[in-house]
Parts: structure tokens; sequence; C-alpha cells
């Protein structure tokens, strides 16, 4: 075990010091600090669309994040963006301010990614390969690897690998075990918001979490 | 606190989900039971793994595709607003058609007067005639820099950028066109040859705020080591008076991946070794730090470094 934990601290780097939930975690709790979204909802709900298309620029960049990790693809990823902001152009009139837009927001696009995954899930599609804006297919383990220059080919190799093994065992999660697990590791959200943004409790998605990890550190032991 | 709650609970504490005293608890058991220990060390295990498939930025093409699409979309879009959405507003459009004419020739004498009195010329790449981009739409339409050629006899600057088609660009460095341009390039761009250009020319101008925290940005984040390299020099002067500055050059010692990019940043902190964050980072490296030379060099700004007793 000290030997694969030092593998791993090898890869991910031995500080941790910038890992993917807590750069997404910075990213979300930034999100978070923006607190006076009040008045920009109410003139959007007036009908100012100029003060909705600034509610987007706050959350766009972490939505389109969110729907790209979960679908792996540029064109899937626009379509849920522009269908969640769309719907809640449509609906602002219902926010009632019980939440945080960003809570909302959260909810109508993870609803989105959802409806993605299951209907991905019946097609079995498991290709590695996806489709960039420009319709050309790319290889998705290319965004694992480490393109800093003077990165060892190597450990660029390993981590590639690796990486094909995580995106393997990721499918073998069920649509809302894969969410759950996407929001709390990758985008570093607490339980309680994930039980919120998935209309469920917390205790939910705490077990709904713990069995997505037994099954993921199933699949990664079986692969090695 | 037993074996199997702490099986049980053991994701809850890797992901920092557990209340002060279960924590606590758990601890303390993990202390006294190896089998225990061994499970947290491969949780532990598992989380950094999963982090290797990494969450990456949007890429900047993506989002400027998508938000004109939507920005597109929501021209057509309309709000849900119950019954009232079934109201005719009489009064509205009485006043948009009574305004109509007024508003579209104020549009159109905007528009001339715009064109006319731009200072920069963008050539599309179907060398239509130069039309200049309005400035609000601007952000939204670049989707990615191409290529930066400077003129180093005319201090004139071209930029070829794409929107939905290739465009360029043409005007002196200060220009604030082609400033956005740097900008976006210095932060989007995977082109790191493309980066350095922009730093280049973005580093005469780091009194600007926003070029500052662009250069700031740049060596947080930039993966490639020479860019990071580059904006170090730029950000030189700025060391002493500037704490982001100071903060951002002090990071990179303690945690850039490149040995180089150290070295420099501790070069750049010497002047300013005397200050209470730099010195308590120094006595870290001194210490601890795997490289040789960090640590022999930081040994030796502190032994030259004034008691602040």
């Amino acid at each position: 075990m000290p030997a694969e934990l030092a593998l791993v601290q090898n890869l991910v780097g031995s500080k941790g010091a910038r890992t993917n939930s807590q750069n997404s975690g910075a990213m979300v709790s930034q999100a978070l600090g923006r607190v006076n979204d009040s008045e920009l909802i109410r003139a959007a709900q007036r009908g100012d669309r100029a003060a909705f298309e600034a509610l987007v620029r706050q959350y766009d960049q972490a939505v389109l994040r969110l729907a790209l990790h979960l679908t792996g693809s540029d064109s899937d990823a626009r379509d849920i963006y522009q269908e969640a902001f769309l719907k809640a152009y449509r609906h602002i009139g219902n926010f009632r301010f019980e939440c945080s837009f960003y809570t909302w927001i959260y909810r109508i696009v993870t609803n989105l990614c959802l409806d993605h995954l299951r209907k991905r899930q019946t097609r079995k599609e498991d290709s590695p390969v996806m489709i960039d804006s420009s319709g050309q297919e790319i290889d998705l383990l290319d965004r694992v690897s480490d393109d800093r220059a003077g990165a060892n080919p190597e450990k660029d190799l390993m981590r590639r690998e690796l990486g094909a093994k995580i995106a393997q065992a990721l499918k073998r999660l069920t649509p809302r075990e894969r969410m759950v697990f996407e929001l709390k590791h990758y985008q570093g959200l607490r339980l309680r918001t994930i039980g919120e943004m998935l209309n469920t409790t917390e205790e939910t998605a705490k077990n709904t979490l713990f069995r997505a990890t037994q099954k993921l550190r199933g699949v990664l032991a079986t692969m090695r | 606190m037993n074996c199997d709650w702490t099986k049980e609970n053991i994701v809850l504490y890797i992901y920092d989900e557990l209340a002060d005293d279960a924590k606590h608890g758990m601890e303390q058991h993990i202390r006294q039971c190896p089998a225990c220990d061994q499970e947290l060390r491969s949780a532990m295990a598992f989380k950094g793994t999963m982090s290797v498939l990494p969450a990456h930025e949007v890429p900047p093409n993506l989002l400027a595709a998508s938000r004109m699409k939507l920005q597109e979309a929501l021209e057509e879009a309309e709000q849900s607003r119950g019954w009232s959405r079934f109201a005719f507003d009489i009064t509205g459009w009485m006043h948009q058609i009574k305004l109509a004419p007024a508003l579209s020739l104020a549009l159109l004498i905007t528009g001339f007067f715009g064109g006319t009195l731009t200072t920069y010329r963008i050539v599309g790449s179907h060398q239509a005639a130069p039309a200049p981009i309005k400035p609000a739409a601007a952000e939204a339409n670049i989707a990615a820099v191409e290529s930066i050629v400077q003129d180093a006899s005319t201090n004139r600057v071209s930029i070829k950028y794409d929107t939905l088609h290739p465009q360029v660009a043409e005007g002196s460095a200060n220009d604030p066109l082609i400033q956005r341009l740097l900008l976006v390039a210095a932060r989007n761009n995977r082109d790191s040859g493309l980066r350095l250009d922009s730093i280049d020319l973005l580093a005469k101008a780091p009194e600007d705020n926003g070029v500052r925290e662009a250069l700031i940005y740049a060596l947080r984040y930039d993966k490639n080591p020479g860019v990071r390299l580059k904006t170090l020099d730029a950000l030189k002067g700025y060391v002493k008076d500037d704490v982001h500055v100071r903060d951002a050059v002090l990071e990179s010692l303690m945690h850039d991946t490149n040995p180089g990019v150290r070295e420099r940043a501790m070069v750049l902190l010497g002047p300013v070794r005397a200050d209470m964050s730099v010195r308590e980072a120094l006595q870290v490296l001194a210490e601890h730090d795997k490289s040789k030379f960090i640590r022999s060099e930081s040994q030796r700004l502190l032994a030259s470094t004034p008691d602040l007793d």
C-alpha cells in the first residue's frame, strides 16, 4: 500500500498542492461568494436580458466545466449549457430565493446531465474518443497528459494509462452515483449542497458517495 | 468508535465531511488500529488516484462558441410569466412603433461615426472591406488568438485571432483592442509560443492592473516554464511594492515544478527577504527543500537577513 500511495503521490505531486477538487472547490466557492445576485435576479425576472446575461457570465464556466467533464464531449456539453440557461431564462420568474441561484442553476444542469448519462448508458457508449467543436475526433485521454514542457514522458504515459482506467471505472457507476462523485470529488461541493441540488437528503447523498467510492475502488483494484 | 463504523465513514473523513468530534474519534481509533490505518491509507491513495483524471479548464473556443449560441437563442426566447404572458401590452407596442424610426436613425448615425472614428483596422479572412468590431461584441466573438507579430521599427503589433471567421487586428501595442487580444492570448490559448509572444508584449506595460493580473495568472497557472520565467522577469519591478505580486512569486518559489523557475523566483525575492512571509518560506525551504541549491541559497539569504528584534 505505501508503494501505491507513493506512486500516486509521485503522479499527482507530493504536496498535492493543486488537486482538481481543490481547484474546482476554489472556483465553486468563488462562485458561491458572489452573494449579491439578488438584484440581478430581480431585474432578470422583470425581463432584463442584460441582467440575465450578467448572471450567466458568473456561473457559465462552472456549468460548462461540469457538463464537459461528465459528458466528455464538447458538443454535448455545449447543448447542456444552452438548454440549462434557456430553461433558467424561461423559468426565472419561478425562482423564489429559497436557495442560492447557484444551487438552482446547478439543479437544472445536474438534471440535464443525469438525463444525458441515462441515455448514454442505454446506448452503451464506452469509446474513449470524443468529438470536439470542429467535428474532429480526439482521444479523451489526451486530456490526461501532462503537457508541461520538460515533463517526464514515462510519467506522462503512466498518467495516461491510469487516466484510461479511471475513465473506464467511472463508466461502471450509475448516473446518480457518477453525479454525486463528480460533484464531490471533482467539483468539491459539500454533500449537503449536493443533496439540495439533486432534490434529496444529505444522508442519501452520503450513502450514494459511499457506494460510488466502494465500486470505484473495487473496479480499479481488479484493473491493476 | 469501532472498525465497522470507521470503515463506513472513512470516505466522509477523506472528503472532510465528518463533524469535528467524529473526526477526532476516528483519528484516535486509527492511531490504535493498524487495520483501519491501512484502510485510511488505501482510501487516501484512491482519492489521489482519481485526481489523475483532471477536470481541465473549459477550452476558450468552446466557451466563446457556447456564449454566442446562447445569446442567439436568448434573442428568440421568451420568459414564462404566468397569465401575464397572454396579455397584449398595448402601451409598450405603441411606444415601440412611435420610436422605431428615431431609433433606426440613431443606430445608423452611431454606426457610421463609430466606424469612421475607429483607430484600428480589421481585415476579415475573406478580404472584405475592413470593419471594426463593436467592443461589446468583441469579447464574446474572440474564440482564439492565432498569431502575434510585432514590428520593432514601427512599434506596430499585428494579431490574428478567430471569431466565427479568422480576423486580423492591427494597431499600436497600447491600443485597447490589441491589449484585450493580448490578454486573451496570455490566458486562454493553448499554444505556448503564442503565450510567450503575448507575455512579451504585455510585459512592457505591467503598470496596468489588468496586465499585471494577467501576468500573475500566467505565473501561477501557465503550463510552460518558459512563459512562467518570462512572467517573472516582467513582474520583477513590482515584487517590492505589490503584495499580490510578491505572494505569487513566493508561491512559485514554494510550489513551481520547474527548478529554473524556482531559482529565478528566489533571486527576485532576495531584496525583500526581510518580509515576514518571505522569511518564513525561506526557513521552511532551508530545512526541508529537496533541492540542494534551494536549501543552501535559502540558508545564505537567511544568514544575510537582519534580525527583526
